[in-house]
Order: structure tokens, then sequence, then C-alpha cells
């Protein structure tokens, strides 16, 4: 009976008058407008909760991000004979009882009794729960305001997010959206859109969430400090650099002196300190563009090619697959010998991502043998190429960015026509066109997807030709908003320690660069240079914002972002080991390798395994498409192999290595001035001469305490000190 | 067993057993294996001396070439004594440019060949190591260098150009059996690297200014050694003129080159531009286009009109030429409407495949261990309605790859049945983990049989029997052919040394016969073998080629371990349907090891008989079989059967007895030097002052003659331990292959 009239309430409810209108209400509420948001700000659809892979949380599963309102509405409203929700009476529907934990909830309690979230869900129930009225509109798009702005450290700022509808109509969600900066230790945002700028100087982007749509708060936190004496602006990166800390009001440090810039060019570009001789001539060098001539002199050093082909060796996953296999070897030379022709860019990629044919007579065939699906490949080309991480968008929208599953397998269609054939040798395909028409399925709606770049419109390829040709000419297009900046952001990176985007493969619209113009107007030059890699290295290398010292003055140390001085990193191992090799005049022995071969010049991960040196300093194995995989970190074990190895201490003494050399001559003060110019490019400073001398003047005695012979002596010495020298930061690191 | 009349002395080990992995069973039995050459290659009318590496050979062999116009003499040194394992060669003035097969007669017989290059440019061979720039070899321009790589170096070689001058710098390496990837660089005066090429071993240069320039090589993964030998040649070419490489070897797939008569079809070139339909190159069927793959992604489409009914042959040669090319055509039919223009599919031709099952996983012997196919097309279409139709050919590894090098030829024909054969040694797997690829010569033991595979490939429809022969045999030696039924790709070859058989080797000439509507045509029949023995092939990869002859030998010097025979009729009747019992005769020869043979048959006809075991030893056994199980038609039939034995083998045991007998030369001789000196020892102490000094020198002298033949004494011994060693009888397993069994099977009886 009371059942009844709860029904009737529930009926003549229906019938009656509508409640005044306001302005975010609609005769009736939308599920896709009005309750997929709130399940999204409180958290219930999230990853870790009811949006898990795979049946999502205690048997109730939710899109992730609220990305599929139809599945959510089906899960809600008619799963398990509709027992979630009861119309009669909303506040004892199970989904508003869990979501209070009115009824014992893993969750917790994500909303309030009585909340204005908790009002709209209850009422949505009572209007019979409607999916989408038949005139409710769609969200367009999303603004926040403001959209930029400039705050002083410690200030705040409370934004106001608005969605645009497809009928015009606006609506302040604010209260529902999700925020979340790009830098934490710069700045926070609260639940409800307040953000709280910490003492970091710099650039910060809060990303703005709401319904599938992404939107950019961009503050600008400037020091205020008074920026005068500017160095000498050299490129048009000068200028934009220099531009962006006098706006900022962070002044530079000063342009670093000749020993610094020679050892640092000369890591960077051509992967090996300089010789004490190539010191000496340097420094001695009166001319006034004697650094300009460097870097020329760099670039065309066979150290370039080897150093940039083993960086770009472990990105394309070079990894020795199988004894008796020359395939890594050859596509190691493939890259290197393109890069000592300075072959453009865009050739490279693009023989790259159409090659066919086998590994030893088409060398780049050997990245097919690596990354042998469409997914891995489609994955691996837009992170490297094209900055852009789609790993997400395999199964679902990408959260942060605007790419759907569709662009994913858009893109993954370029490479479904790929046909392999084995070979003699196991693990090795021969690669080639298979004829068809290039498509991919859609994992989510089951359709076929055609071949489109991303953002753009699809393709229609006939069969007989290769769709990853199309792919490669759409890259390398000159409007292609994503080839150019991936590269020169990458290439930043390598010389200024941190990207203009950070991570630099990760370029999205909720991740903004540190200077949007300085980013445009490398990705322009290195396009109109028509893809020359060397002009890239070219115009940072010689600008002076590289040249800065890495000395911070009295404003600039708090800055990580905004290249006000140089942040100084650790020597890779590679370029470790052979700095280490070089002071010491000794060699490592390379199994299938000449004598005398180079770290940085080994063509494959195998090398790893046989060398602790490499391994415990990071090298990769070439398993990843992103460049952290390299372990630049500091740890123990480092420490402790360069302290205390065998291998080192035999370095040390090599007969006819350097100590033994040094410990022949007799001039002691020419002696050290030679290993301090040999080890850190400088002469020893005087304090550093006396306490050197003095230790080479101490008698030494053996383990029995019977004084050591002179000539041993002195060699042991010698030995001790190139050792100090080893382990000091100013050799291990590039400052 | 030792023939008695053998005339070589045989001294003792020059030789190398094939060894598996420790502890493993040996597979096959020592062949001779002629390894490298140095140099490998010589200026037509030269003269030379080269030095030879090979394997069983023992000593003194003989170097023989398949052409007549080089002769080889063994060297000798100042006192009249041949010097091992070096020759002095003449090639005549008069021999043609190209390659020549180059293998050594052996106590064994004839081993595997290497080849040998004659050119027409002067060439050297590096004889002081040139692993430096400052001890690069200087290279003259138009001549050859003969050398090989050192593991984990680099060779250099010097030379001068001047401005603008186009040199080619060929280093031929696997196309003259070499195991080296080359890698050539060219470098400035200060050795910085201004040119490199990893893929094809080749440089076409034009120096960019006058002066000194260095050219580095080196293998791909710095491998070096005696096998990894090349051919380095400087050659100055003018502008314009086409390149030609150094002469090499043919892969297995190109024994199914067509042989076209160039003055019966119709050749017309290629016209470009003809990559899109407007531009379509209009041609007539049949012709035949020489064209070629020039630029990255290069399509060339002809446009030809055909009638409802005709049957068209398509057939490309590119990849057989040996380019690294991969042949696809597409046949469209055009059809014109005021819209525009559809194709329809007509036909997609693509690879040859094999005929026969390869073997899977490298070489793991479930299939044939040699691919006959090849990546160049060969197929049909049928015209369904009269029309315009279009062709386009395209090389499926050329998307990035621009090289006028790569040329085609595109043929189309009407049928033309015809067919190709390759014949190689059968391969079976002799022990589980046997990863051993050896090169097989024929080097017949008395009373062996040999098994060859012989693999046809149908062209345009071809569909009769194909019977296969060998001519020209040494004396002894008999052959039978199991023959190819129609509708099938595979037959067998049986070459029988009769157990008297004397030593001698002849160039033997295989062939097939059919019957092509309506006329017998033969065609030769090329053999395919190893370029090198290959141990384990997991760890280096097999190197197949073809052979340009066949020659067959008999050593003269060992008889097979086992020798099977049935019974004494030539030939063994049955009713179709009955059981034919067929005596088996087994000749056990010296001592073995293993269980029973299991026996399996061989040949098409047979496949179906069930193998069955011999007990070692068993000097008879039976085979049966059942015709009725095998329904087995009436006619006449040849039938084979094959096993792996076990044998305890003795390497050259008779060289022990010879070494033996110079040991105790040499023990003799230290001892008679030794008394001697003894004896001018003492006398120096009793003989008077004025002979003292003559008996001293006498006795330096003797103690000067002592040590050398202490020297030679234990030389002597070094060399009975090791032909003692090497002829301990060791477990090798091999095949053994029955004589031909011949069988007729005659209608059934009336009931």
């Amino acid at each position: 009976m009371r059942f009844l009239r709860l029904f009737a309430l529930v009926v003549s409810a229906s019938f009656a008058s509508p409640p005044p209108a306001r302005a975010e209400e609609a005769n009736s509420l939308s599920f896709v407008n009005d309750v997929a948001p709130i399940l999204t700000k409180a958290g219930c659809n999230s990853g870790a909760c009811h949006a898990k892979a795979g049946s999502g949380q205690n048997g109730f599963r939710l899109s992730l991000f609220g990305f599929e309102p139809q599945e959510d509405f089906e899960h809600i409203v008619k799963e398990g004979r509709g027992r979630r929700i009861f119309p009669a009476a909303p506040e004892r529907s199970l989904l508003l009882l869990k979501a209070t934990n009115a009824t014992p909830h893993g969750g917790g309690k994500k909303i309030d009794t009585g909340s204005d979230s908790y009002k709209i869900v209850a009422r949505w129930i009572a209007q019979g729960m409607v999916y989408s009225p038949g005139d409710a509109p769609s969200i367009a798009s999303l603004e926040v305001a403001p959209a930029r702005g400039t705050l002083a450290m410690k200030a705040q700022q409370q934004l106001k997010v608005t969605a645009r509808y497809s009928d015009g109509s606006t609506r302040d969600v604010t209260r529902l959206a999700l925020f979340e900066a790009n830098d934490k230790n710069m700045a926070e945002a609260s639940e409800t859109g307040l953000v709280k700028i910490s003492d970091i100087p710099g650039n910060v982007a809060v990303m703005i969430r709401y319904q599938g749509m992404v939107s950019t708060y961009n503050a600008s936190i400037p020091l205020g400090a008074p920026v005068e004496n500017l160095p000498k602006s050299r490129n048009f990166v000068d200028d934009l650099v220099f531009g962006n800390l006098k706006r900022l009001g962070i002044p530079p440090s000063e342009v670093c002196d000749d020993s610094t810039f020679l050892r640092r060019a000369s890591i960077d570009i051509a992967g090996h300190p300089p010789t004490f001789e190539e010191t000496r001539a340097f420094l001695a060098d009166a001319s006034p563009n004697k650094r300009e001539a460097l870097v020329e002199s760099l670039l065309s050093s066979p150290g370039y090619a080897d150093y940039f082909a083993n960086k770009w060796a472990a990105l394309l996953r070079n990894k020795r697959l199988d004894k008796g296999t020359p395939a890594s070897f050859a596509f190691h030379s493939w890259l290197r010998d393109g890069l000592l022709a300075n072959r453009p860019y865009d050739t490279m990629v693009r023989e790259l991502l159409a090659a066919t044919g086998a590994a030893v007579s088409n060398p780049p065939v050997a990245w097919y043998n690596q990354v042998k699906t469409p997914e891995q490949q489609l994955e691996d080309v837009a992170q490297l190429f094209m900055g852009v991480r789609m790993n997400c968008a395999q199964c679902h929208h990408h959260p942060f960015e605007r790419w759907s599953q569709q662009d994913y397998y858009g893109l993954s269609a370029f490479f479904s026509q790929i046909g392999r054939r084995p070979t003699a040798i196991a693990g090795q395909s021969v690669i080639f066109h298979k004829r068809g028409v290039a498509v991919a399925e859609n994992k989510k709606t089951k359709a076929s997807v055609k071949p489109a770049g991303l953002g753009s419109p699809s393709f229609e390829i006939p069969p007989d030709d290769d769709p990853r040709l199309v792919l490669a000419d759409w890259m390398s297009a000159k409007t292609n908003p994503f080839f150019a900046k991936s590269l020169v952001n990458r290439y930043w990176k390598h010389f200024f320690n941190r990207g203009l985007v950070e991570p630099e493969d990760d370029i999205r619209d909720t991740n903004p660069p540190s200077n949007p113009e300085l980013l445009d107007a490398l990705s322009k030059h290195f396009t109109e240079s028509n893809f020359d890699l060397k002009a890239v290295v070219r115009v940072l290398a010689n600008s002076a914002a590289y040249q800065l010292a890495a000395a911070p003055n009295s404003y600039n140390a708090a800055d990580r972002q905004n290249f006000s001085h140089y942040y100084p990193k650790r020597l890779n191992a590679e370029v470790l080991l052979d700095a280490v090799d070089q002071l010491t005049g000794a060699s490592t022995d390379f199994a299938d390798l000449p004598a005398g071969t180079r770290a940085i010049a080994l063509p494959d991960n195998s090398y790893n395994k046989s060398s602790y040196f490499l391994s415990v300093f990071g090298r990769p194995e070439g398993d990843s498409v992103c460049e952290c995989e390299r372990i630049q970190s500091s740890n123990l074990s480092q420490s402790l192999h360069l302290m205390n190895a065998a291998e080192v201490k035999t370095k040390l003494s090599k007969t006819e290595g350097r100590a033994a050399r040094l410990a022949k001559a007799t001039d002691d003060s020419g002696n050290l001035h030679e290993l301090y110019n040999a080890a850190l490019c400088r002469a020893p400073k005087e304090p550093e001469l006396q306490t050197a001398l003095a230790y080479l003047a101490k008698p030494r005695t053996d383990a029995q305490g019977k004084a050591l012979d002179p000539a041993l002596a002195r060699k042991a010495a010698y030995e001790d000190l190139l050792w100090a020298v080893i382990n000091t930061k100013e050799f291990l690191f590039n400052h | 067993m030792l023939r008695p009349n053998l005339t070589a002395a045989l001294l003792g080990a020059a030789l190398l057993l094939p060894s598996g992995p420790a502890g493993a069973q040996l597979v096959i039995l020592p062949a001779p294996r002629l390894l490298t050459m140095m140099p490998m290659g010589a200026q037509a009318g030269a003269t030379l001396e080269v030095t030879i590496v090979g394997e069983n050979i023992d000593e003194d062999p003989q170097l023989v070439f398949s052409s007549s116009k080089i002769t080889a003499q063994p060297k000798m040194d100042a006192a009249g004594a041949v010097v091992k394992n070096q020759f002095v060669l003449k090639v005549a003035g008069d021999a043609p440019a190209g390659l020549v097969e180059a293998r050594l007669m052996t106590r064994l017989g004839i081993s595997s060949a290497r080849c040998f290059t004659v050119g027409t440019l002067p060439e050297i061979t590096r004889q002081k190591p040139n692993t430096s720039l400052e001890t690069a070899l200087p290279l003259a321009s138009n001549s050859v260098c003969n050398a090989f790589t050192t593991s984990k170096s680099v060779d250099f070689y010097s030379f001068t150009a001047s401005k603008g001058q186009r040199l080619l710098m060929d280093c031929a390496t696997t196309g003259i059996d070499s195991r080296l990837t080359p890698v050539l660089i060219v470098t400035d005066a200060q050795g910085r690297d201004l040119l490199a090429e990893r893929r094809t071993g080749f440089i076409d240069f034009n120096a960019p200014t006058d002066g000194k320039y260095f050219l580095k090589v080196h293998g791909l993964t710095y491998q070096g050694g005696q096998e990894h030998f090349y051919r380095l040649a400087l050659t100055e070419i003018q502008k314009d003129k086409p390149v030609t490489r150094q002469a090499s070897t043919l892969g297995v797939g190109s024994a199914s080159l067509p042989t076209v008569d160039p003055t019966l079809t119709p050749w017309i070139n290629e016209i470009e531009p003809n990559n899109s339909a407007a531009q379509a190159q209009k041609i007539t069927l049949p012709c035949a286009i020489r064209g070629a793959f020039a630029t990255a992604g290069d399509v060339d489409t002809y446009e030809f009109e055909a009638k409802k009914g005709e049957v068209w042959w398509v057939e490309t040669v590119s990849s057989r030429l040996g380019l690294p090319t991969d042949p696809f055509v597409l046949v469209q039919k055009v059809t014109k409407s005021p819209k525009g223009e559809t194709l329809t599919d007509v036909a997609e031709l693509n690879d040859i495949t094999s005929p026969v099952k390869l073997s899977s996983n490298g070489y793991a012997y479930d299939g044939v261990p040699y691919d006959v196919g090849s990546p160049d097309a060969l197929g049909k279409f049928e015209v369904k309605e009269d029309g315009v139709y279009r062709l386009q050919i395209r090389d499926l590894f050329g998307g990035t790859r621009s090289d006028a090098g790569n040329i085609y030829q595109l043929l189309l024909r009407k049928a033309s049945p015809d067919f190709s054969l390759v014949a190689w040694a059968m391969h079976m797997e002799l022990r589980n983990g046997d990863r051993a690829n050896l090169s097989k010569p024929i080097a017949l033991r008395g009373g062996a049989t040999m098994a060859f595979d012989v693999v046809a490939l149908r062209k345009d429809g071809f569909d009769g029997d194909i019977e296969l022969g060998v001519d020209n045999l040494p004396p002894g030696v008999t052959t039978t052919g199991l023959r190819i039924p129609a509708g099938k790709s595979q037959g067998t070859l049986l070459v029988t040394a009769a157990e008297n058989a004397p030593r001698g080797v002849s160039i033997a000439r295989v062939f097939g016969r059919a019957k092509i509507n309506g006329t017998d045509t033969q065609r030769n029949c090329p053999t395919a073998s190893m370029a090198w023995p290959v141990k384990d092939h997991t760890n280096e990869v097999p190197a197949p080629r073809l052979i340009a002859d066949v020659p067959v030998s008999v050593g003269g010097s060992e008889l097979a371990p086992l020798t099977i025979t049935a019974g004494d009729q030539p030939v063994w009747e049955a009713a179709a349907g009955s059981k034919l019992k067929i005596p088996l005769k087994l000749l056990w020869r010296g001592d073995f090891s293993g269980g029973p043979v299991k026996l399996k048959p061989l040949g098409a006809d047979f496949a179906a008989l069930p193998a069955f075991d011999v007990p070692s030893k068993a000097a008879s056994s039976e085979l049966v079989i059942d015709l009725a199980v095998l329904k087995t038609q009436t006619g006449d039939y040849v039938l084979a059967l094959h096993g792996g034995v076990v044998s305890k083998y003795s390497y050259n045991p008779g060289a022990v007895k010879t070494v033996e007998v110079q040991q105790q030369e040499a023990d003799k001789k230290a001892a008679e030097a030794a008394a001697e000196l003894q004896k001018l020892v003492d006398s120096v102490k009793t003989v008077p002052a004025e002979k003292a000094a003559e008996t001293e020198a006498a006795a330096k002298a003797a103690a000067e003659r002592m040590k050398a033949a202490e020297a030679a004494k234990t030389e002597a011994a070094k060399r009975m331990k090791t032909v003692t060693d090497t002829a301990a009888p060791k477990d090798i397993v091999d095949i053994v292959v029955s004589e031909a069994i011949h069988i007729r099977v005659k209608p059934a009886e009336a009931k």
C-alpha cells in the first residue's frame, strides 16, 4: 500500500509544474551534462577505483574519467536489474548511499548528504534518470578565466571555469572541474580552483579538465629582480631566452670562461673532453671567433657522429638479438654514417619508417625486427618523432590530451600493411609492403579506421602505395606541428639539460613549453634549414644562453626552468669511461671491435653486460623509446666503483699511461699543469698546485714499512693524483 | 684399409678432422675440402704462387681447375722437395675472364670447390700487415689486391686521385666464397672519414680534390682471419660509363634463370616516366622488356590490349641476376567510362616459391636445405574479356632506395612449358642436435652409394615425368636416376662406386629428360653446395651457391663402412597387390657403434614404405613391400633405402705406419750422430797437438749435425703423435644409401 502511494507520488510529481528554472537547471537533468561530471569530480571513475581496467571495482564499472557516458549510464541505471537506483525514493538509491558512505563503501564518503552534488543526483533519479533529453546541448569547449596571468610569489588566484555548449549556453563548472599544476614545486591548485604560487620564479601551467575537455591556465611568476647587463645576444635564441628572463625579472649569470666552454662544448657535441693539446691550443688562441670555430670543428669530427648515433641507437632500440647476426652493427653504422654525412633528418626518418628488405642490406629494417606490432610501431614513432605519448589512448580517450582512440587507431592504420617473411637468420625478417588497403580496427567501436595523422583528416591510400611513405610525407611537411618541434626540443634538452617542454617527449596542450616563442622559432629554423641537424647544434651551441656559467648569481639560484644559468649534468656512462681512458692513457677492450674503440662508438646494448662501468653509470639497454631509460642519477655503487674498482686501478697504473709518463718527467710543476689541463681544461690553482707538490714530495713506504724505490713512489703518487681528480665533481660533471 | 698400389708417399697429418662440440658424436665421414687459396685470382697470362688451406687433404694433393687454361704444379724448394700447401700456377694468356672452380685431388678424392677469378688487371697479394695509416699499402689505379682481414682490425690502403677523377672501388667477398661482409671507407689524407659503404662492398668515388686518399677495409663486425678474404679492385672509369662489378657466384635460385633467345623475342627498353596510369608505356604482347627500378618507390606501368581466352605468362628476371631486389607484378583490367577509369585486379605475382617443402628452423632437415625458388616472379594471368590491360612492376625492397643498377627483365609470353633442375648431396639429420651444414664433394669410397636430391622448377604449366641421368662418370662408378613423376617436383639420383673402383676423377654431366609438347628435351642440372662447412648453423649462417661443374671421383684409398645391395637379381618382379620380399645383403667393414640401422625409403614412388631396423653387423635382411597397402600400379620402378650408421672410423691409419718408419730412421740417425760426436770428442783428447784444431772443428760440426738430428727426431716424434691421434678410431655417424633396387610390378594374377 505504501509502495503504491509512493508510486503515485512519483507519477504525480512528474506531472507537476516544473521547479523554478535556474541558469544551471534544464527542465530535465541530463546524465551526460549534469551527473557524469559529478562522478568525475568525486573521483568515482578514476583509474584506481571504478574505472579500473577489467571489471571496475567490486562489480561496478565506470569508464575512465567518464569518457564513455553511454556505458556509464547503462551500468548505473540498467545493470543488475536497476539495483543501483530507486526512483521512488531517490535518497535510498544505492548510488547515493554508497557515495555518502551511508552504506559501507570501500571508497569512503565521496559527497556530502545535502550538498549540491547530492541534490542534483537525487533529482535526476527522481526525474526518471534521463540520459540526455532530446534538446539537451552537448559541451563544445571549456574556458578558464583568467587564461593567463602574472602572479607574485606566494600569491593566489581563483580560477573560474566556464563550459560552453553547442546551443550557445554557458555554465560555470568551477565547482566540478579538476585542476592540476604541471610543476607541483611551483604551484598548487586546490579542488575549488584556487591556485597557490610558491616561491620559485618561472612559468607554470594549471591543467583544467571537465567532461572530456581540457583547458590551461598559464601563470608567469616573475622574480622581479633588476635585469641590466645582459650578455650580448648572438642569435635569435638569445633574443628569446633573454627576453623571457627580462619579463620574469631573472638576471642571468655571466658568460662562462674559455676553459668551461671548451670542455662543455666538446662533451656535448663530440662526446669527449678535449685532449691536453687541444686545450692548450684553444686557450692560447686569441682570435675573436674561436668559439664558433670550435663548434665547427667539433661538428666535423667523427666524435659528433659517434656520440649522436649512440643517442639515437638506444632510442631506436638497437639491441643485439643473436650471435652471428650483424644487424645491430649495420643499423648503428647507418645512423653514424648518416650523421657524419649530415643527411637531412626527414630523409633518415623516411628511410626508417618505410624500410623494406633485409637488415644487412637495408639497415633501417632492423628497427622493424625489434618493434614488431603496429601498436608498438605507432607508439614509438609518436613519442620519438612527434613528442606525443599515445600509449594511453589505445584503450580510452587520452586523459590529459585531445587524442582519442580514433586518433590512436588512425595512426596504427599506417602500419597495417607491413609484410614479413622469415630469413635464414632466426629473429630476422624481410620487410615489405603487403598490397592492400591500409585500415585498422578501432578496438572500442569495432569500426574500421582509415590512416590519419594526428589532428589531420584521414587519407585514402590506394592498395599499391606503402602507407608508411604517406605517414613520412605527412610528418615531414613544413606545416606539421609536431615533427620539427619535437626534434628541436629534444636537442635543446641535450644541450641545456631541461627541455623547453619537459619531459622532452610529452608535448601536449596541457604541458606547455616554458618559452613558447622560442620553441616555435627553433622549429621554424629547423624546418627552413631543410631539417639540417648540424644547423640545430650550431644555433644552440653558438648562443650566449648556452654559454652562461653554471654558478648562479644572488638571484637566479632557484630558477630551474628559464635557463638563467647553466644546469650542470653528470657525464654519461660512455663519455665518462672514455674520459677516464683519455686522462689515464688507457683504453677499454670491447669484444668484436678494434682496439682503441671509444665507448661512445659502441654499436649496441650488449656491451652493458661485459662492462660493469657502463651499466653502473646507467647506460640504457635500448628497451625504451624514452631518454629517461638512461639513468643519470648518482648512487653509491658509482662512487665505490670509481674509488675502488680494479678496473680503474688498472687504468691508472698502465705502463706508458699518463701517470707513468708524468712520473718519468722531472718537472713536477709542468706535469701538474698538464694533468689539470687534461682533466679539467684549466691550470691548477695555486693552493691545488701546492697541495699536489707537497704530496709528490712525501716519502712513501711499502706495506712492510720499507722505503719505496723513488721511481715507483713517483709513479704511485701520480696515480693517486689522477685518482683524486677523477673522483672530483668537477671531473664527473659537465658544468 | 689401404690400397696396396697407392703411389703417393703418405707422410702424415696436414689435416683437420671435423670436430663437433666436445662430447657429441661426430657427423659425416671426412671429406676433402679446399678452404682458402691466397691469392684467389690472377691476371690472364700470369705465373704466380698460391698458398692453400684445406681440410682432410693430407700431404701433396693436386690442385686442379675447372678450366684447362690454368695449370698448377706443387712448389719445390731449393733442395727439390715439395713445399707443403704451395703451388705454382700458370694462367694462359687467352684464359677468359671470369670465375673458375679450384679443387684439390686428394687421397680421399676430389675436394669441394673454391672460386678463382681470372681477371684482366695486374694483381698483388698483400704481404705485410697494413692495419694502420702509417703502414697503408699503396694501391695503383687499375689493379687488384688479394688479402684477408684481421680480427678486430682495419686494413688500410692508400691511393692518389686528381680532382674530378672517377674511381671504382670494388671489394669482392661473398660472391667469391668469402665469409667477409665488407665495409669500405674512403678517408682524406689525415684519415678522417669521407664516405662509408657497408651494404654493397662497392664505392663509386668522385675525387673532390687532387691528393692522397686512404681506403679502409674491414668486416662489418670486424671479423677477420684467412676465411675472410677479399679481392679489392681499384679501377678508373669515364664519367658516364656504366659500372661493372667483379664476377661473382650465383645463388641456388638462379638455376631457374630462363634461357631467352635474344633473336626470337622482341626486346623493348623501358621508357620513363611511366609511373602513373596516364604515362603507361604502350606495348604489344609477347615481348621482353629491359627496365630498372632506378628511383625510390619506382613503379613501371605498361599497357596493352588482350583478347578473351588468351593466357599470358609473366616472368621477371632481376633477383636471380644477384641483385637485392624483390619484383612484384600486378595486372589489372582497365575499364574506361565517362567518369574516369575503373581498375579490376586480374593477377598479383609475387615470389617463385620453393616447389618442395623447405627445411624449417634454419636447417632442421624436415625439408630440403636449399631454396630453388627466388624473389623473382613467375606466373600467368588469364584474359577473361577483350580489353585494355595494365601491368605494374615494382621492387618491394625499393621504397626508399635509388640505384640505377637494379635492373630487371620482364618477359611476357605465351605458355612455353619448360623445367629447370638443381641437384645437391642429400642431407639428413644424423643425431639429436645435429646442426652441421657441411659441403659434400663427390669423393666416393669404394662400395659407397651417394644420394642426391634433385628438385625441378616446372614452368608455364609443364607437368610431365622427368627422367634423371648422369654422363661421363669415372670407371667403376654407375648411376641410377629415380625419376621425378608428373605433378611432383623432387627426385633422387644415386651414384655408386664399386668396391674395386680404381682411383680416378672425371667431370660428369647431370641432366634431366622430359617430353615437352611431344619433343624430347634435355636440360642440364647444376649442383648446389655450401660454400663453407658450417659446423653449427646457430652460430654461422650457411652460404649455399651453385657450382659450375660436377666432378665425380673415387679416392681409391678407403672403402665405405657399409654397402647394402638387393640380392642377385637385376630386376625384382611381383604382381600388383602382392607382397614383394627382397633379400638384402649387407657388407659391414670395420667396427661399429650404436644400435640397429633404421632404413627408410628414397623416392616418391615408395614414400609410404614403413621404416625397418637392421641389427648392427647383420649380414642380411629382408625388405618387404606390401604392394596392396602402397597401391602401386603396374610399371617399372627404382627404389633405394637410406639410414644413418655409426662406424668406428680411423683416419689415414696408413700414415701411422709410414711415419713410424720415418721416426725409426730419425732415431737411428740421431743415435749415429751422437755416437760420432762422442767419438770425435774422445779423440780430441788423444789426438796429437797439430791435429787438435782440425778435430775440434770436426767435433763442432758433428755437434751441429747432432743438434739437427735431435731436432728431426723430436719432429718425427711429434708427427707420430699427431698421426696416431688422428688415426685413433672415432665414432662418426654418416648417411648410408643402398644401391638401386629395380622393381617391376606386373598386372595382378587372374583369379
